[in-house]
């Protein structure tokens, strides 16, 4: 397998980064938290990019692991990555073709009760949970039994945010309606775009993981403490190099994962939950040891860091966390 | 990105499989896990096996064939090494030769040293090197065997430990302290000479390891006489030698972590399965969580290899080495973990697998040790990776 990025991977990557890095502020990942309206400009700069979701995995992961890395809130992951694939997987065909042109926005409910995104078989419990950014969309792709799918319009639904930890990324919980039925939805297509989902929030997660190992690596540079920078310390440095690799085996295992869910290739069942478990992995794991070398600074509301730590921790969660994707690694070793 | 090969890499990987098939002795189809040359040197099977790869241009396949290779490409040599991990098969059981001493020569050597790498990588000559001492380990620069030059010859007292091949080697790759100015930093004044084997004054003393056997050794030098043209490189300036190993190869050294990682993991699923351990739930998410290390530090040297490729620096590699050994530490521990009560036990005709799992994690638990602590290599990715400031 080659890592190599090819010239357009690296403009993505490149474009994504410069774009996120002004567009996305702290400031706009505070004022959303406060009213998600404020995150409406970045979703204007964001929407052309919708159409990544069309493409190979390998490129909407490169642009997630940006979006990761500066928490960026509003409905992109949800649109590109969940909702245009899921219509694509159903056939529905003009109104993926409208999505992905950047004209509306979207999102999945899959989850039942027990928050767990299951594709086999799908739940037949009367209420979706854990559906990202379902009170600011345009649209709600239901999964139900069968498996089918039905779009509606937010208006019709009866939606409650919970509030979690993250606040940069919203959730809801929703009531199917009674006697919804939908368009049929090939089983195993919903599995494909729900595991492409899974590798490409890897990815984010992977990104909020490279800020945390950043913001700590520099940190230790900055800080002193008994005349010399708390990073000359062994104790410290050793910390930051078993973030470091965990963030770096994560990173390569998502990109193993995107390529191989591209090339069709066998192995990328046990791909996809090892870049989920991965990801998880190092993320938390990033923000705990960032929190433990930034101190007490790092706990105080006004710096960052505890926005990333949420964002680690509410995106494990989602779509499967390390135990999840253990269990799924698990049966798929062992039967 | 891609996951696929070119047709010539594939062309190459047969033709490696066909010559395998062809020509490869049993005893060299095992796991590096059991791997341990014994007390009597070198066997006729490996020596005859390590001259067949030289000959066919296996043996380091990025040399050109005069030093056993066929000029391949590095990631001719990934894929070589991959494959020769995947069946198991060593190249040699000294890697002393081929791997430091051979390469070393042909950097740093004069025309005569040259011509001894070719017979050196062939496995003819058998090498220890000699690094490690009493006060010198982790702090290799602080090494205290002294070189008297006369002119004419060296004249070398001191002391060498854990090296290995050294009850059977032909020849020490031998670093020593040349300079005199204790002013100077510890790394000047370190100086390489060869120094034959059989020279009066050298007395090796066998070291047992805690699995009982014998590689390595103390090496006693008593007031040996070594030709002044057996110094290697420059004077006084023999520390960048230290980073004289294959350097072809490096881009591929984390293959074997990554392949005895997998070997491991491979045993323990058979294991659980043969111990109807394979239905407990903490089981199942520990070999699990193992394979997701695992599968984890392949992308990760996979994804190292595309930067070393292109010339430039790869600090994904500076973790390989750490996070594979530790991880087999970790994988032989579980498998002592179910074993139950058997894990401990080492009489033949009841340990599992001849003793496979109390072997190998003996063995792993050398792997962290030996080579660069873990220590010293979160030291070393702290600074030269990170660029966090020396402590």
């Amino acid at each position: 397998m080659d890592f190599t990025l090819t010239d357009e991977q690296q403009m993505v990557r490149d474009t994504a980064r410069a774009l996120l890095q002004k567009e996305c502020p702290p400031a706009l990942v505070r004022a959303h938290a406060d009213d998600p309206a404020a995150a409406a400009p970045l979703w204007g700069h964001l929407r052309e990019w919708v159409v990544l979701g069309d493409g190979p995995t390998t490129d909407l992961a490169l642009f997630a692991e940006e979006c990761g890395a500066v928490v960026a809130p509003g409905p992109y992951f949800a649109t590109a990555a969940l909702f245009l694939p899921v219509l694509r997987a159903a056939g529905l065909t003009e109104e993926a073709d409208a999505v992905a042109a950047g004209e509306a926005t979207g999102t999945v409910a899959l989850a039942g009760a027990d928050g767990r995104w299951c594709t086999d078989p799908v739940t037949a419990d009367p209420v979706r949970t854990f559906v990202p950014e379902a009170d600011g969309v345009d649209r709600v792709a239901l999964v139900l039994p069968g498996p089918e799918l039905l779009v509606v319009d937010r208006a019709q639904l009866d939606i409650t945010p919970v509030a979690t930890l993250d606040t940069s990324r919203r959730v809801a919980t929703l009531p199917v309606p009674p006697g919804a039925r939908g368009v049929s939805l090939p089983a195993e297509a919903l599995a494909a775009a729900i595991e492409r989902a899974t590798v490409v929030l890897a990815a984010e997660l992977v990104g909020t993981a490279r800020w945390l190992v950043e913001a700590s690596v520099a940190y230790g540079r900055e800080r002193i403490q008994f005349d010399r920078p708390i990073g000359s310390f062994q104790a410290v440095q050793h910390q930051l190099v078993d973030m470091a690799l965990d963030l770096e085996r994560a990173t390569a295992a998502v990109y193993y994962a995107a390529m191989a869910l591209d090339a069709g290739d066998p192995d990328r069942h046990r791909a996809a939950a090892v870049a989920k478990a991965a990801a998880g992995t190092a993320a938390r794991h990033a923000a705990k040891s960032g929190m433990q070398i930034h101190a007490g600074i790092g706990y105080t509301w006004e710096h960052d860091l505890h926005l990333y730590l949420r964002r680690a921790y509410a995106s494990d969660d989602l779509l499967g966390d390390v135990t999840f994707h253990h269990d799924r690694l698990a049966d798929l070793l062992l039967g | 990105m891609r996951l696929t090969f070119d047709a010539a890499d594939e062309a190459f990987r047969a033709d490696l499989r066909a010559f395998l098939d062809e020509h490869c002795p049993p005893e060299a189809r095992r796991g590096k896990d059991f791997v341990a040359a014994d007390e009597e040197g070198v066997p006729d099977w490996a020596r005859a096996w390590q001259a067949t790869l030289f000959d066919h241009g296996w043996m380091v396949p990025s040399f050109p064939p005069e030093l056993g290779g066929r000029n391949c490409t590095p990631l001719q040599t990934l894929l070589y090494l991959e494959e020769l991990a995947a069946q198991g098969v060593v190249r040699s059981v000294h890697f002393g030769g081929y791997a430091i001493v051979g390469p070393s020569l042909l950097e740093f050597g004069n025309e005569a040293q040259r011509a001894l790498a070719a017979p050196s990588i062939r496995g003819d000559i058998v090498w220890c090197v000699g690094m490690s001492e009493p006060d010198a380990g982790s702090d290799l620069a602080n090494l205290s065997t002294r070189a008297v030059a006369d002119g004419e010859t060296f004249v070398v007292n001191g002391q060498k430990v854990w090296t290995s091949y050294a009850p059977f080697a032909d020849k020490c790759f031998c670093y020593v302290r040349t300079g005199t100015d204790p002013e100077a930093p510890k790394h000047k004044g370190i100086s390489v000479l060869i120094i034959d084997m059989d020279t009066p004054g050298i007395e090796v003393r066998p070291l047992r390891h805690i699995t009982g056997a014998v590689e390595f050794a103390e090496v006693f030098f008593s007031d040996v006489v070594v030709p002044a043209d057996r110094l290697v490189g420059e004077l006084d300036n023999g520390w960048r030698i230290t980073m004289g190993s294959l350097a072809h190869e490096r881009g591929g050294l984390w293959v074997e972590g990554v392949a005895g990682s997998q070997r491991a993991l491979d045993g323990l699923v058979a294991l659980a399965r043969r111990k109807g351990l394979d239905a407990d739930p903490t089981v199942r998410r520990q070999l699990a969580a193992a394979y997701e290390k695992v599968a984890s530090l392949r992308a990760l040297g996979y994804k190292g290899f595309a930067s070393f490729a292109q010339g430039s620096s790869a600090p994904e590699h500076s973790y390989m080495k750490l996070a594979t050994s530790e991880l087999r530490k970790e994988l032989f521990d579980l498998g002592l973990d179910l074993l139950g009560p058997y894990g401990s036990v080492t009489a033949p005709e009841l340990a599992e697998e001849g003793g496979r799992w109390w072997n190998g994690f003996f063995i792993s638990l050398a792997a962290t040790i030996g080579g660069g602590t873990s220590e010293i290599q979160r030291n070393t990715v702290a600074t030269r990776v990170l660029g966090l400031p020396r402590g």
